[in-house]
């Protein structure tokens, strides 16, 4: 590689003919750059190939068959796709990872919204962000864990609500508030990571643009509709692809609140990421290894359709500042 | 253009480099193999600083010592289970590993990739004038499903679990309420009521754990005469209509009703209601029998720790933790030739003395605190939890719905109704 491109022959060449443009007019620069191409990008495409390409294509194999992991692999077809399809409990962990997806991305990126509003008038932002932020330094297994103690009936959570006179709190640890208290802290952790990136992009909207806006007689509002917001907007549309996509993948938080040491989280509060696991690791039989790679590629197809979706919805002209 | 030549050099370079990582490293992967000469690798589910590992290590030392063969040990702890398959799958198993007899009959023998120890039973036992099959039960291999292959041997056990509601016989509330363990449900909801009047719970129960509240339902449907595996086998889910399961539903929901499970049970997590139970606030606690150790230093001075089954329970229930092999197994016969140098009396009798639990030995007494456990379990017969029903079948069909009966959001016709709905789903997508 390195010797064509110290090839003397480039410098050396005869000005004025038409024999070396014969690449259809691309200039010197740009032929180039296409030479360095591949040698450019092949580490990572190979890496990209060999960790994920490679892996994905393997699941959507093993999806095709009844496999255990370790003896022979039987071949099903669509059988597995389809038997998943028809499973209540695979439909009801579909809706479980859109709900978390949807309304927990809405409430985060909402309370962010207001934060940014907040932070980028207030003095000591930079300490009010470490506080935000800091939520999502801790492992979720933490708050699986200080839920127990916290949340308990006469945990210091209902102590401190007795004190504003309410006298039956709701059993925040019961089955039923499952879901609400794993979306609870979801939004608790995200809200400072997602107010972090977007204030930085913030921070980079001149200032020139929020007191010709004062002038005019805008309000806070006003402000963050028609500057902050379409400013950032390169930076919000990024987060919420990775909200998307992190969303689908919540596994910890779910089995911490609602599993025992003894069994699985009830199978109602299960999203697409419990459902493989338990396909993958049942209790007292052979892993079904072909349903549970088919729930996830299912998982994968629908986070892959949303994201294309969500991107094409927040395709903006960016603003030039 | 020369700052791109060079830069153009050190990217080839730095991806030669890579590559000759990567192959590098994907040549470290592979190649293992155990010691021959008598030795033997040696997976164990405990890690090295629990108790039982103590046990296990002392040994393997005595046995290093009087046959020269070297043990490779891994402390692996329970991933082991996780670990095991893939590991088989990759030519790279262990000789020996332990587990519960669930774990190694899921991950393993249900695969027909555990080996059948059946030879370990004519060996010798070291130092003793009898072979292995007389010091270890019988039953308790007859409870085990068969592999594909037909053998119930595929796991040798050295330590037995069973299940029962504990309770502290020096309590006098509970020694007033209970002059003798009762003989029928009624007269297990006669005792609670007893116990209501003198203002204490009947039963603590962490109510977010469908297993051990479902232990209810277990002992109930089994002095019923009704096996829970096969109950969980009936695709029509017709079984759930005998007239036998729906009663033994209203029984538990007779708990739930009376008010006879500790207040708050519905709203906490584990640990918070076996404390309540360590302290006094409630009479029973259903458990494992390793809930003994577990609140042995939380315990008052002065608790004497007792147990019953659910009254009408006809067969205590058991679990096996043990050795077993996979077929691949290199040095399966050194592996075996430890089994049963373990299985002295000698060295055994640290599960109960040291490690604090039951062994199979009829022998070897148990720890103080499990005497009544023990005497159960000396009954003719034992038998898997829930009869062994394994799979997808507890958390898909019964657990949700137990618990739902259990903190009283429905009542005992409509969880049976829902079991069988949700029983017969569940069958038509298990291909």
């Amino acid at each position: 590689m390195a010797t064509t491109i110290d090839d003397p022959l480039r410098t050396g060449a005869p000005r004025g003919r038409s024999a070396p443009a014969s690449r259809a007019g691309v200039g010197p620069l740009e032929r180039q750059r296409r030479r360095m191409f591949w040698p450019f990008t092949a580490p990572a495409l190979t890496v990209y190939a060999v960790l994920f390409i490679a892996p994905v294509g393997y699941a959507l194999w093993t999806s095709l068959y009844k496999w255990d992991g370790m003896g022979a692999m039987d071949w099903r077809g669509p059988q597995n796709y389809i038997l998943l399809f028809r499973d209540p409990r695979f439909r009801t962990s579909l809706v479980n990872t859109l709900e978390l997806m949807v309304i927990g991305g809405t409430i985060t990126f909402v309370l962010s919204f207001a934060l940014t509003l907040v932070l980028r008038e207030m003095r000591a932002r930079l300490f009010a962000r470490s506080v935000l932020f800091f939520p999502s330094l801790v492992n979720g297994m933490v708050f699986g864990i200080a839920a127990g103690f916290l949340f308990s009936p006469t945990g210091p959570v209902n102590q401190a609500l007795k004190l504003f006179g309410v006298t039956t709190p709701p059993k925040w640890l019961s089955t039923d508030n499952l879901l609400p208290m794993v979306l609870g802290t979801l939004v608790w952790t995200a809200t400072g990571y997602y107010t972090s990136i977007i204030m930085a992009a913030v921070d980079q909207i001149p200032d020139y643009l929020y007191e010709a806006a004062e002038l005019d007689g805008a309000g806070p509002f006003q402000r963050f509709r028609h500057i902050t917001l379409p400013c950032a907007w390169d930076v919000i549309a990024v987060c919420a692809v990775l909200w998307t996509v992190s969303s689908v993948k919540i596994f910890e938080l779910i089995l911490l609140y609602g599993g025992s040491t003894n069994a699985y989280p009830p199978v109602s509060s299960w999203n697409t990421a419990v459902y493989v696991y338990t396909e993958a690791f049942p209790q007292g039989t052979v892993p079904r290894l072909g349903t549970a790679t088919a729930a996830a590629m299912a998982s994968l197809v629908m986070v892959t359709l949303i994201t294309v979706v969500l991107r094409r919805l927040l395709r903006r002209e960016p603003v030039e500042y | 253009m020369g700052r791109t030549t060079m830069s153009a050099r050190r990217v080839v370079g730095a991806a030669t480099a890579a590559a000759l990582a990567l192959g590098a490293s994907a040549c470290g992967g592979s190649g293992d193999g155990a010691k021959a000469s008598g030795g033997f690798t040696y997976w164990s589910m405990w890690r090295a600083d629990e108790p039982q590992a103590k046990v296990l290590k002392a040994a393997i030392d005595d046995f290093t010592a009087a046959t020269g063969a070297k043990v490779n040990i891994t402390w692996a702890g329970r991933d082991i289970a996780k670990k095991i398959g893939p590991a088989i799958a990759a030519n790279q198993a262990p000789d020996l590993w332990d587990e519960s007899d669930d774990k190694v009959y899921g991950t393993t023998a249900a695969a027909d990739q555990a080996l059948d120890l059946s030879p370990v039973l004519q060996l010798q036992v070291p130092g003793e004038d009898f072979p292995v099959s007389q010091v270890l039960p019988a039953k308790y291999f007859d409870m085990l499903p068969k592999d594909p292959s037909g053998s119930n041997h595929y796991v040798i056990p050295y330590e037995i679990v069973t299940n029962a509601m504990f309770y502290n016989a020096a309590d006098p509330a509970i020694a007033a309420a209970m002059p003798s363990p009762p003989t029928d449900w009624a007269g297990l909801l006669k005792v609670c009521d007893a116990l209501k009047a003198a203002g204490k719970a009947c039963i603590a129960s962490e109510g977010e754990d469908p297993w051990s509240n479902a232990l209810y339902f277990d002992y109930l449907l089994n002095g019923a005469g009704v096996n829970v595996s096969q109950l969980a086998a009936d695709k029509s889910g017709a079984t759930w209509d005998a007239p036998a399961v729906l009663t033994a539903a209203q029984q538990v929901e007779q708990l739930v009703k009376g008010g006879h499970l500790i207040e708050g049970y519905d709203a906490t997590k584990y640990p918070t209601q076996e404390t309540n139970w360590a302290s006094g606030k409630a009479a029973f606690y259903m458990d494992g029998n390793y809930v003994t150790a577990e609140v042995a230093k939380q315990v008052p001075a002065g608790w004497k720790m007792a147990s019953m089954l659910p009254p009408t329970a006809k067969t205590p229930d058991a679990n096996l933790i043990g050795f077993a092999s996979p077929k691949r197994a290199k040095n399966a016969a050194a592996a075996q030739k430890f089994i049963a140098f373990f299985l002295q009396k000698k060295h055994l009798a640290g599960i109960s003395t040291t490690a604090l639990n039951l062994t199979p030995r009829a022998d070897i007494p148990a720890p103080a605190e499990l005497a009544d456990v023990q005497k159960a379990l000396d009954a003719p017969a034992v038998r898997l939890g829930f009869d062994g029903v394994s799979g997808s079948w507890l958390p898909k069909v019964l657990n949700e719905n137990y618990l739902d009966l259990w903190h009283g959001k429905t009542t005992a016709a409509q969880f049976v109704a829902k079991c069988k709905a949700d029983q017969v789903s569940y069958w038509q997508t298990q291909g």
